[in-house]
């Protein structure tokens, strides 16, 4: 049993090679191209990523309007922006935000895995993926956020949302304070992903 | 059954990682990019036929299904791709496409040679799907007729359904309580026939709000809900007369 709990003193060297022989093989059998790994992280570099969600967010906040058709129906309010496409595409099929207010909270996660809504969003942090942020969020939010730096007081209601079927859930925080002056533009470098799945708030730079 | 079916509510883990990247380890992307083909160029999906010589399924349920296959203690000691490129490997030998051993003696010329280069080959073709399905995806809501049992208000109680290789039924909330939050409209397929767990037609989803004071009794923070979305399957009539008169 004690074996189980070692590893390998050459772990990400072993895992590095282990990698490279399969996709060389992979490529060898004519199963994917030299090209198709490198096609994958340059699309999630331009199209699929945080910078989507960011510009969602901005409008949000500087049109209340887009705001509340972006929580009533949120690919139809996406679909109005001028972002790449595939904002409806692979895991953003349906997706649905919540927003923060005053009182209330919002976190995303995934107990059964690691659902996260790629076009928005690009793919999960380490944090969303830890088994131990999974187990602890569904019982004790409050406590998991404190650990990332975020008090949540006892006045403020905390929502928790499970993504255990095919809906890819998203927060849209609220807007900081002191932002009133900054563009659209501007506002958008205020959103980061652990704001738009509730493990933090978006400050004012 | 599995604690990767039970996460939720599990204590005495510790600290949560608050570890923001996507990728810890440069070797992580090329996993991550090999999986991201593989469901695009499988099998099922209505997209263009390519000279891939990839001729099955994958899909997310067969990636989840091997996490949740996994050794619970291996299941917290891997981190995550390293679970990815264990179950990714397992699947190209068990389908035949690569042996073992030949994995096994190029993961060693790759590990006595780092800078060892990767092959040139490959149709452009294969690519061009691949993109294909990340901007289209894979719907899994269909038009399908199907009348929703239950109402935004309703209580209605989880069911227990026999415990298997995959769900998407979280464990905690197994024979609970809740209330109907969203009734989603349409019906909703899931990647794979769950058997007995029972999901995989195209079903309404609900979105159910649950009392963490009723997951855990006097053992969960005051002043929150906690909402899942669930198949229909796993969502029944709270009340117990009905329940009985069904059976």
């Amino acid at each position: 049993m004690s074996e189980r709990f070692k590893y390998r003193e050459d772990r990400e060297v072993y895992s590095a090679a282990r990698v490279r022989a399969l996709e060389a093989l992979l490529i060898k059998k004519g199963i994917i191209t030299d090209r198709t790994v490198d096609t994958v992280l340059e699309f999630f570099e331009t199209k699929m990523g945080p910078f989507n969600g960011a510009k969602i967010v901005a409008r949000a906040w500087v049109d209340p309007a887009f705001k509340e058709r972006l929580v009533a129906d949120t690919p139809k309010a996406i679909a109005e922006l001028d972002l790449p496409d595939g904002m409806a595409g692979a895991e953003g099929e349906h997706m649905r935000a919540v927003a923060n207010a005053p009182g209330l909270h919002n976190l995303i996660i995934c107990t059964l895995c690691s659902c996260y809504p790629w076009p928005v969003l690009g793919l999960p942090p380490y944090w969303y993926k830890d088994p131990t942020f999974r187990s602890r969020a569904a019982r004790e939010p409050r406590a998991v956020l404190a650990e990332f730096g975020l008090p949540i007081s006892k006045d403020v209601e905390v929502k928790v949302w499970d993504s255990s079927a095919q809906i890819r859930w998203f927060v849209v925080p609220e807007r900081p304070a002191g932002t009133e002056g900054l563009s659209e533009t501007e506002l958008e470098a205020l959103v980061t992903p652990e704001a738009m799945m509730g493990v933090a708030v978006a400050k004012a730079a | 059954m599995k604690l990767q079916h039970y996460l939720g509510g599990l204590e005495g883990l510790g600290p949560v990682s608050t570890e923001t990247r996507v990728f810890v380890e440069p070797w992580e992307t090329r996993i991550f990019g090999i999986h991201t083909a593989m469901m695009a160029l499988s099998a099922q999906l209505p997209l263009p036929q390519t000279p891939s010589a990839f001729h099955t399924i994958w899909t997310w349920a067969d990636l989840r299904k091997g996490a949740e296959s996994l050794n619970p203690f291996d299941y917290f000691k891997y981190r995550y791709y390293e679970k990815w490129l264990g179950g990714i490997s397992g699947y190209f030998i068990q389908h035949g496409y690569i042996t073992k051993e030949e994995l096994d003696a190029l993961t060693e010329e790759c590990y006595r040679d780092p800078s060892k280069s990767l092959p040139s080959a490959g149709d452009a073709a294969i690519d061009d799907r691949v993109v294909q399905y990340l901007v289209e995806g894979d719907s899994p809501k269909r038009d399908a007729a199907v009348t929703a049992e239950f109402s935004v208000g309703d209580l209605v109680r989880i069911e227990d359904v026999p415990s298997v290789e995959h769900t998407r039924l979280p464990g905690f909330l197994r024979n609970k309580t809740g209330v109907i939050e969203t009734v989603y409209p349409g019906a909703y397929t899931y990647l794979c026939d769950t058997g007995p767990d029972g999901i995989g037609p195209a079903m309404t989803v609900y979105c159910v709000r649950f009392d963490p004071n009723d997951l855990w009794p006097g053992n969960a923070e005051p002043n929150f809900s906690l909402y899942a979305d669930l198949y229909a399957r796993y969502v029944a009539s709270a009340d117990v007369s009905v329940s009985v008169k069904a059976a």
